[in-house]
């Protein structure tokens, strides 16, 4: 197009020159000049018709920037607007694990002996996110994992502001540091006690949450159903419906007062969660909070006829430590639950504590999120992917005002002696890219009983292998 | 128990703090994302930076920068582009990441000297060797017959600037007449053969393409087309008033706190006032706020009767909203 126009102004030059010629050999210059005129002028419509074919052309290519794109990448499958206020988001987690009891203790009178070895699949969960008009997210995801699949995630998140977001439906309660770990990225194939057993898991409900001070302070306040000791809404059953009729409170601060500051103290987060709620109105028993071991074995459950009967109140400092490879976290809970067995009432302090330690080997910056290799696994390349060791000591102390009295009147039941578990791990995660993990963790636990009639609970040794698919 | 939780986790902070692992230089990098005539001024500042941060921090820092019409580069930041310092061609567009994007405080201007413009320019005419068509002043810009080019004020700061330097000189010119200020305007843009989106897009249309008498340039725009196509072939033309433009910077702050730039991003930015920052402005014909290096590139620039854009436009906000929002002054001259 631009050369045919080209041509068409050299023609026309051309016959201007000897029309020109012409003219002037007849001594008519005003005509030459007329002539010169309308060619210069010429020239310049063709000048400016070609620019504006060809900014029409950058236009058109910057227009194919807005088109909805198809996204696959590291995190997931996404369809999305151009401004990528509309989105929706296919994304999973999967973790086959392998659980192995080593050392089996097979003397009679011994709780906890000869466990079975399994293969199992612990988390099977497809998620399904999105974002509407830039502010409204969701997000939906089940667990297929369980004998009953149920539903782990669903909830919508309104982001009016940084520092005031909305969000509504069943997640996880603002309260235990590793529990706000995502499943995939946890550092142990199981989380510690603090998370277990004592903080509550997910519950259905809703919280005022964001972050102040350029997000050095986040905040989650929350009202909800109400949990038990480490217990999670919707987990042998329905989403809806409480039992317990009153509400429970939530409030989780969380500071980052050195973040962006490209010092050492960088990644120094250090925060306090808090929950609260009248268990007195509890409709069931608290037959099904479950206080289990590493290995998910069942060490302690109150007995069938336990109920709530005043406040439940649970308070827990945490921390975290990130600097280069390095990384530490802590976490402390303690639970306080006014519970009663008919004439029997007792206000019960339970608690536990983890300080867990990381290290990645291959040098990359550790995080609270996952591990990003440098390299990723790749024989014909040569990358090893990253490796990081870990370690973590943990303990459960249950109040051994549980444990006071005949079985007929204490509040654990029959099978439940153990007043305490003290845990060490080690742990081997590779990391083979963004999104396939091969963890090992070995976890041994020493137990303690509460009564001297009953020997402790065999020591568990677990080793464990996840492995693990997220995207 | 929870004394030894307490204790351990004390130890551990202590003897990380303590020994703080092999502090090692690192490799940092920074989006800059800017209008559209820096890229030279950026090019030759970018690589001092670089130098002056390694010696500083013993960090090697690798600056990127990315140039467009300053108001489509703002658009674009709003909409995810992760800039870590935005360096615009004028305050509304900065004000935008604040207002649509929540990226930066509102008080943004505040946290660098001069309302954050480390430097600033004017607008003038660049016209062809000899000024064949005697453009002098803005009324030999409106006149019929004279091809002007001058980017899209709906996308480009510099365009804006262009507007209302011509809006300010009608003004003067009419005892404050707003219609008649509107009716000068008009007729220029009656003179535009084509839009371009950004400042570098109408000088290409200009000085490559061949296209137009005149060119409404930022100054620096100007010098440097004269510099690089020699005076042989471009002149540049002083009008009689023009407009100071202030072109801002600032630190992304949503963006460097995701990216732990902050220190390095704000060290960017500071290092534009230091005495090197300011000659690598003036040396690429930007109008330094150093006064030695006003003094030492004195005779660089001429001297030029300005307004601001707080008189007579009462501040970016109003002009934005009064020419150049759909609907605007500006929407009503042209589609005419």
């Amino acid at each position: 197009m631009y050369l045919k126009r080209k041509k068409i102004t050299q023609l026309l030059i051309a016959s201007g020159v000897l029309l020109g010629s012409n003219f002037a050999f007849a001594n008519d210059n005003d005509e030459l000049e007329k002539l010169r005129t309308l060619v210069q002028e010429l020239d310049q419509k063709v000048r400016v018709l070609d620019r504006k074919s060809e900014l029409a052309a950058e236009e058109a290519v910057a227009k194919k920037k807005e088109t909805p794109v198809l996204v696959a990448s590291d995190k997931g499958f996404a369809l999305e607007s151009a401004d990528k206020k509309f989105q929706f988001k296919l994304s999973g987690l999967l973790q086959a694990d392998q659980r192995t009891f080593l050392d089996d203790d097979t003397t009679t009178g011994v709780a906890g002996g000869n466990l079975n070895d399994e293969y199992l699949l612990r988390r099977v969960r497809p998620t399904f996110s999105g974002t509407l008009f830039g502010i409204y997210d969701f997000r939906f995801t089940p667990d297929f994992a369980p004998n009953t699949p149920n539903v782990q995630d669903a909830f919508i998140n309104a982001r009016f502001t940084p520092w005031f977001k909305v969000q509504a439906g069943k997640f996880k309660v603002p309260g235990s540091l590793e529990r706000l770990q995502s499943g995939g990225d946890i550092r142990f194939v199981e989380r510690s006690y603090v998370a277990n057993a004592i903080l509550p898991n997910r519950d259905t409900g809703v919280q005022l949450h964001g972050d102040v001070l350029n997000g050095k302070l986040t905040y989650a306040a929350g009202i909800f159903d109400g949990q038990a000791d480490g217990g999670s809404s919707g987990t042998s059953g329905s989403n809806n419906g409480d039992s317990n009729k009153d509400k429970e409170y939530a409030l989780r601060v969380f500071a980052e007062p050195f973040k962006g500051s490209d010092t050492i103290f960088d990644g120094l987060g250090l925060g306090i969660a808090g929950t609260t709620g009248d268990f007195s109105k509890t409709a069931g028993s608290l037959a099904n909070t479950n206080y289990r071991s590493a290995g998910q074995q069942t060490i302690f459950q109150y007995a069938a006829d336990v109920l709530g009967d005043g406040q439940q109140t649970r308070i827990s400092p945490q921390f975290y430590y990130y600097y280069g490879p390095f990384g530490v976290i802590g976490e402390y809970a303690k639970s306080s639950l006014d519970a009663k067995r008919g004439s029997n009432e007792a206000t019960l302090d339970n608690d536990a504590w983890q300080i867990a330690a990381t290290y990645v080997l291959t040098g990359e910056n550790n995080s609270f999120k996952s591990i990003a290799p440098k390299r990723d696994f790749d024989l014909e390349k040569g990358g090893w992917g990253a490796w990081e060791i870990a370690a973590r000591y943990s303990e459960l102390n249950l109040d051994s005002r549980a444990f006071t009295g005949a079985a007929g009147v204490r509040f654990a039941n029959a099978a439940s002696t153990t007043k305490s578990a003290e845990s060490w791990a080690l742990g081997l995660n590779w990391y083979l890219n963004k999104n396939v993990k091969i963890q090992t963790t070995y976890e041994q636990t020493k137990f303690e009983s509460a009564l001297v009639n009953v020997r402790d609970r065999a020591d568990e040794k677990a080793l464990f292998t996840r492995f693990q698919v997220a995207f | 128990m929870k004394t030894a939780f307490l204790s351990l986790s004390a130890l551990i902070a202590a003897l990380a703090f303590a020994n703080p692992l092999t502090v090692s230089a690192a490799e940092v990098s920074l989006l800059n994302v800017s209008y559209d005539p820096t890229r030279e001024l950026y090019q030759d500042f970018n690589a001092a930076f670089a130098k002056y941060w390694q010696a500083k921090a013993g960090d090697k820092v690798t600056v990127k920068a990315s140039h467009g019409g300053s108001g489509k580069q703002a658009r674009s930041i709003i909409d995810g582009l992760d800039a870590d310092v935005a360096t615009l061609a004028l305050a509304y567009d900065v004000d935008q990441l604040a207002d649509k994007g929540k990226l930066v405080p509102k008080d943004w201007q505040k946290r660098l000297p001069h309302n954050s413009s480390p430097y600033t320019s004017t607008i003038v005419f660049l016209v062809r060797k000899g000024n064949p068509k005697a453009i002098k002043d803005w009324d030999d810009v409106v006149k019929p017959g004279i091809s002007v080019i001058t980017p899209n004020p709906k996308t480009s700061g510099g365009a804006r600037w262009n507007y209302l330097a011509a809006w300010a000189y009608a003004l003067k010119k009419n005892n404050n007449d707003e219609a008649k200020a509107k009716e000068f305007v008009g007729k220029l843009y009656k003179n535009v053969p084509v839009l371009d989106t950004g400042a570098r897009g109408s000088t290409t249309t200009f000085v490559e393409r061949g296209i137009g008498d005149v060119l409404l340039a930022w100054e620096n725009e100007a010098f440097l087309a004269q510099k690089e196509l020699g005076p042989d072939k471009f002149e540049i033309v002083v009008p009689s008033l023009s407009i100071l433009a202030e072109p801002p910077v600032t630190v992304v702050d949503k963006v460097v706190d995701k990216r732990k730039t902050r220190a390095v991003a704000t060290a960017y930015l500071q290092y534009l006032y230091t005495e090197e920052g300011q000659e690598i402005a003036a040396k690429n014909y930007y109008r330094p706020r150093l006064e030695s290096v006003v003094k030492k590139y004195e005779k660089q620039f001429p001297k030029i009767n300005l307004v601001t854009i707080d008189s007579p436009f009462g501040g970016w906000q109003k002009a934005q909203a009064t020419h150049f929002a759909d609907g605007g002054v500006f929407d009503q001259i042209y589609q005419k």
